[in-house]
């Protein structure tokens, strides 16, 4: 085996590897985000493939498309809908990989198993809970670990035999007729001029799909979309802007302050005792503004 | 020898069958989208890898790769659009909680 061979299967192995392990972690890990990081790594990974293929302007567009484009969308969504700690699969059969990829997120063992225990008697009410309990976002280490969904084996079960069937198959199958013959070093060029020749009409559709795919995500995403006219006003009323910050101390800083408001001053004044918080100015602009938020 | 093309065949099947599980397993539908962009890699790599291997003079199979590639772009935008909208107004983006058509 000579030295580029060598080389060539180094690479091939170290990128499977990255690729593969990449996309196990991304379905088995607990936490989205890190899921996210996770597709990263196995997006890099099928990069180098591609590079490893002698696709180099793919590697390239994988790398820029991917990563710089679906990648960011997929965290900001992660981000957007409040839920970084995700709701993973943590009863599941495969709790040894899941344990692996999640390292560091779950504090304790037994918190995460009382979580299940207790979340094995109420699973009923999930939807009331909804995952977005200000008490489930204030844990530190087990993070929404409360939302265990039920046992999965038989979607482990299916994706196993699928692949392991696949493999099988590859194999069992007698070699393709391959040829030795190495690509053009100017595929790029090539692949521009059949892109603008003989693939013209499905670069121009293309086109017209990323069009309209932009319409249609503005279209639907638009704010104001809202189903009735509470929603509507709460977006409205959240919208506001905040209480001016008064330099003078009341009562004539609390003429603006809606009075449902005002309760949320005095407890949020509570916590801000025990916490030590920002100065009582800066709270009543704050407080008017959760309230709101938390009408919506 | 070099790395031949079942090699790059099973990285392949192993990327869509970790993709299938992703899909089917996970609840968020934001999880569900990272699954099938991964189901979309796999079909990628699968054919560059015949492309390399069987016919490496003919490069409808890179475009074919980058049309790919552009339509899980739109399909992910779309998605999220969808998946924004659906935060906004139930508050969650766990699938099995869009239940309302359900009987």
């Amino acid at each position: 085996m000579s030295f580029a061979e060598a080389a060539e299967w180094f690479a091939f192995v170290i990128l499977a590897v990255i690729s593969v392990a990449g996309a196990l972690g991304m379905a088995t890990t607990m936490s989205m985000f890190r899921s996210g990081i996770f597709l990263m790594a196995s997006f890099i990974g099928v990069a180098g493939l591609f590079v490893l293929l002698s696709a180099d302007l793919l590697g390239l567009l994988q790398v820029m498309m991917y990563i710089g484009g679906m990648l960011v969308m997929i965290l900001f969504m992660v981000l957007f809908s409040h839920d970084p700690g995700g709701s993973m699969m943590a009863d599941m059969d495969m709790s040894l990989i899941e344990r692996f990829f999640s390292l560091g997120l779950s504090s304790s063992p037994d918190k995460e198993g009382m979580d299940m225990e207790r979340h094995g008697h109420d699973g009923m009410d999930m939807g009331g809970q909804g995952g977005h309990d200000p008490m489930d976002m204030g844990g530190q280490g087990g993070m929404d670990m409360s939302m265990t969904t039920p046992v999965k084996r038989w979607a482990a079960a299916l994706s196993v035999t699928l692949g392991g069937g696949l493999v099988a198959l590859l194999l069992l199958r007698p070699a393709w007729p391959t040829t030795d013959t190495t690509p053009n070093p100017e595929s790029a060029r090539m692949i521009g001029e059949l892109l603008m020749s003989k693939y013209m009409m499905a670069f121009e559709g293309a086109g017209l799909l990323i069009l309209i795919g932009i319409f249609g995500a503005v279209l639907v995403a638009r704010p104001g979309a809202y189903p009735d006219r509470d929603a509507r006003d709460a977006y409205v009323t959240r919208d506001l802007p905040p209480a001016p910050i008064d330099e003078d101390p009341p009562p004539s800083a609390d003429a603006h302050v809606p009075p449902e408001a005002l309760e949320e001053v005095t407890v949020s004044g509570a916590h801000r005792d025990e916490a030590g918080g920002p100065p009582p100015q800066n709270e009543t602009g704050q407080a008017a503004s959760e309230s709101l938020d938390r009408d919506s | 020898m070099a790395v031949p093309l079942t090699a790059y065949l099973i990285v392949g099947a192993l990327l869509f069958g970790l993709g299938v599980y992703a899909v089917i397993a996970q609840r968020s539908a934001v999880m569900i989208l990272m699954g099938i962009e991964v189901l979309l890699n796999a079909i990628g790599l699968n054919m560059i890898a015949f492309w390399r291997f069987v016919n490496p003079g003919d490069y409808s199979a890179q475009i074919f790769t980058i049309l790919i590639i552009t339509i899980g772009a739109v399909e992910m935008g779309i998605g999220l659009a969808i998946m924004m909208l659906l935060y906004r107004n139930r508050g969650t983006v766990q699938v099995d909680q869009y239940d309302s058509l359900k009987g």
